[in-house]
């Protein structure tokens, strides 16, 4: 069966029903992280952009932080059918786009920050991940399918990565 | 204090005011990338934008086209990131002129310019365009500066700006952009060298600035 796409853009965070074809477009440092539940046919996924909402104000997107993404994805998925110890994880991204040498700069290690409390947030709730494609310097583009339920990830130069 | 935290607000003389400041560095800058290239440099009448950092990308084009972009980090009184963003191909056109214009000789294809040697060129003349714009803004508000070695990157625009947005995404949702573009003329073929400029003050420096031009 065909599926169509749906472009999530940044901050964005999303749960559908099988088949349809989720996409995010040009990570950078930002994480997308895919979770489902083969047996509901259940899938989410959220463009996450930064790790820690330090007590923002709640009006933003609670795409936007992985302390925030990563509860409101599991609980949509819920509410969708999906059952807890049956959900799984995928992330991709986390890259550090660049690097100065000898330069503190530390707003350009988001990536691996983001990395490291999703799968953190993920932990505590008791999701396993099961396959990321994280780090590096390069951006990536990525498509999950609800009929295979693989994440095709596209890096510039480097082709794609199925996982 | 401008504006609070998560909506940050500015008057039109504000605006008007970091506009001017940027019209100051993009003079600066587009001097130096003259006379690196000997070329006649076109600059246009810089911006100040408030962008949502959800539709960075989509303010400066497609998402997914392939741009070079050098970053740096300058510290001191005023403290600021910038980045210069050019398409690819136009990025490595300034570097097979830049190469041409150094070394003498006939142009060299862009393809058979080594990796190392091309992104080592694109982080100097970032450097220099990036270091021109800065040094003009200090001398205008009389701080002392430093600036960081350059990185390169050669990636999708999206990705490259997830730098910006996860800078102003730690503020809130909009970012102030001192936008300003570039371009070579003269070159052969009617073809053509862009580069935009994009300034991102930390937030006690835009502070600064607006004190020392007198619209706070």
């Amino acid at each position: 069966m065909a599926e169509n796409s749906i472009v999530l853009g940044m901050a964005d965070l999303m749960v559908v029903s099988a088949p349809i074809k989720l996409v995010t477009l040009g990570l950078g440092s930002c994480i997308g992280l895919v979770v489902y539940d083969t047996l509901a046919r259940v899938a989410g996924m959220a463009h996450i952009m930064l790790p820690d909402s330090r007590g923002l104000k709640t009006s933003e997107k609670v795409g936007k932080f992985a302390d925030t993404a990563v509860p409101a994805l599991i609980e949509e998925m819920l509410r969708k059918g999906a059952a807890r110890p049956r959900i799984k994880a995928k992330i991709a991204g986390g890259a550090q786009m660049f690097s100065l040498p000898g330069a503190s700069a530390e707003f350009l290690t988001v990536g691996a920050k983001n990395v490291a409390e999703t799968k953190r947030r993920l932990h505590a709730l008791g999701i396993a991940v099961i396959a990321s494609d994280t780090g590096g310097n390069k951006g990536r583009t990525i498509e999950f399918s609800t009929s295979n339920w693989m994440l095709k990830v596209k890096t510039l130069g480097k082709g794609i990565n199925e996982i | 204090m401008i504006g609070s935290p998560d909506t940050p607000s500015f008057n039109d003389r504000q605006l008007d005011a970091i506009r001017e400041a940027g019209n100051i560095g993009t003079g600066n800058a587009a001097t130096a990338l003259s006379g690196l290239l000997s070329r006649r440099i076109n600059m246009d009448v810089p911006k100040t934008e408030l962008v949502s950092i959800y539709e960075l990308a989509e303010h400066y084009g497609d998402p997914l086209q392939t741009v070079g972009a050098v970053f740096v980090r300058s510290t001191g009184g005023f403290q600021c990131s910038l980045i210069f963003i050019q398409p690819e191909q136009d990025a490595q056109l300034m570097v097979q002129l830049l190469l041409q214009n150094q070394f003498g000789g006939s142009a060299i294809p862009a393809g058979e310019i080594p990796q190392e040697i091309y992104d080592s060129a694109l982080g100097e003349v970032g450097n220099i365009v990036l270091s021109s714009f800065l040094n003009a803004i200090n001398l205008l508000l009389g701080t002392q500066h430093q600036i960081s070695v350059p990185g390169t990157a050669h990636d999708m625009l999206a990705s490259i700006l997830d730098v910006v947005a996860s800078i102003y995404g730690q503020l809130g949702e909009t970012a102030l952009l001192v936008n300003t573009e570039l371009s070579a003329e003269g070159l052969e073929d009617g073809r053509r060298i862009s580069g935009h400029i994009i300034m991102i003050p930390d937030p006690e420096s835009l502070s600064l600035l607006l004190r020392k031009l007198k619209v706070i």
